[in-house]
């Protein structure tokens, strides 16, 4: 059976969890077991748990709840312990760190930043700057049998794709990082060339929503960018 | 210029779309403990895959040259083809027969899942186009994937 685990929080969080289901179907009841100065949020663990939106969205739910009352801790979606005593072993053993964690992001949230660009655009703007890849574009589009000229023009707008990719990245991270107190980059997608987030002091979140549109107002339409938060600190623990 | 702001104030609010968006973060970051079973979930790791191993290949090139070729260099942003589009063609009628492995179609219903009420669709298809290029066996996966859904619609 186990014991699926959401948070850790400091043991005198108020852990007001009154009417929000757990993971599972039926819902599993959500409680909290104390271990030393700690105390994790809990509840049976389904016999089957899969990445269902349900569970995901609940799992999640549960977080931002109690993110509104103090600092947590977040796991990772799926975790489950054997029983209850190995949760408070785990709580015990490892108070120290987990107490200095809760420290670094009492106050905290975190803002997820995802940007993309138009590809036409982008593309544009490479054929505009580059001799070679105009040149080479010139010749593929007269003659459909260049398949070397094709592969060469491939590659050299590939490249570039990459590097003005990771120059704007490295851009956008910088306007805004000065808001943050702590930044991570997650892996870029094929689509979002820059995929980061951004642990923020809540009393300066609103100030780093307005940097975050700034920088958009000044990219311009060909930009994308999507700002999710504030959000319990996933990628800070 | 497009802005997009999630703001959550009344709790577990957010929709399905933002969930989606938000959707790594929680199944790929968070605390482990390591003494904890992790729940075996099907296509997680696939949201991990380098997209650079995918950029740099022949059939990569030849899709920005087309995508070159067929731009209008003059064109504001009303441009016919978008790369997407064309990347799409290409890989299902890629010439090494590529086809979506039983995983990648796990994950296709998966996103889609995440998506209803929502008419975004362009980041599943970069994860299964990734997943397709490094999946050397996929069988079946028409039929996997349509029972995957089919439990995701009843969850």
């Amino acid at each position: 059976m186990g014991v699926y685990v959401y948070a850790v929080t400091a043991a005198d969080h108020p852990a007001r969890l009154d009417g929000l289901p757990g993971v599972g179907d039926p819902a599993g009841e959500l409680r909290t077991l104390s271990g030393g100065s700690l105390t994790a949020v809990v509840s049976e663990a389904p016999d089957e748990l899969r990445a269902k939106r349900r569970d995901l969205a609940a799992h999640h739910a549960v977080l931002e709840r109690l993110m509104q009352d103090g600092a947590v801790l977040p796991m990772r979606f799926g975790l489950v312990a054997e029983d209850e005593p190995s949760v408070v072993a785990a709580l015990e053993q490892n108070a120290e760190g987990y107490t200095e964690r809760l420290q670094q992001v009492a106050g905290c949230v975190e803002y997820n930043l995802k940007v993309s660009r138009d590809e036409d655009g982008l593309l544009r703007q490479i054929v505009r700057e580059s001799d070679d890849v105009r040149r080479l574009n010139e010749r593929t589009r007269q003659d459909p049998g260049a398949h070397d000229d094709r592969v060469a023009l491939g590659e050299l707008v590939s490249q570039e794709v990459e590097r003005h990719k990771e120059t704007d990245a490295a851009a956008v991270v910088e306007r805004v990082v000065p808001l943050a107190v702590q930044h991570s980059g997650n892996a870029p997608t094929e689509k979002d060339f820059l995929n980061a987030s951004f642990l923020v002091e809540r009393a300066r979140a609103e100030d780093f929503a307005e940097a975050v549109r700034a920088e958009a107002e000044r990219r311009g339409e060909e930009y994308d960018l999507r700002l999710h938060g504030p959000l319990p600190p996933y990628s800070f623990v | 210029m497009t802005v997009m702001q999630q703001s959550n104030s009344g709790g577990g609010r957010g929709g399905s779309g933002s969930l989606y968006d938000v959707l790594e973060l929680i199944l790929d970051r968070g605390l482990v403990i390591d003494v904890f079973a992790r729940v075996s979930l099907v296509g997680i790791e696939i949201l991990k895959v380098d997209v650079r191993i995918v950029v740099a290949s022949v059939d990569t090139y030849l899709r920005f040259a087309e995508a070159c070729n067929r731009l209008d260099l003059e064109a504001g942003d009303k441009a016919p083809s978008g790369l997407t589009d064309l990347v799409g063609d290409a890989t299902e009628s890629g010439a090494k027969g590529k086809s979506k492995g039983a995983l990648t179609g796990a994950v296709e219903a998966f996103s889609e899942s995440f998506q209803k009420g929502s008419d975004r669709d362009a980041e599943p298809e970069e994860e299964r186009r990734t997943k397709s290029s490094s999946s050397s066996s996929s069988r079946s996966s028409g039929t996997r994937r349509t029972t995957r859904r089919k439990e995701e619609e009843e969850s």
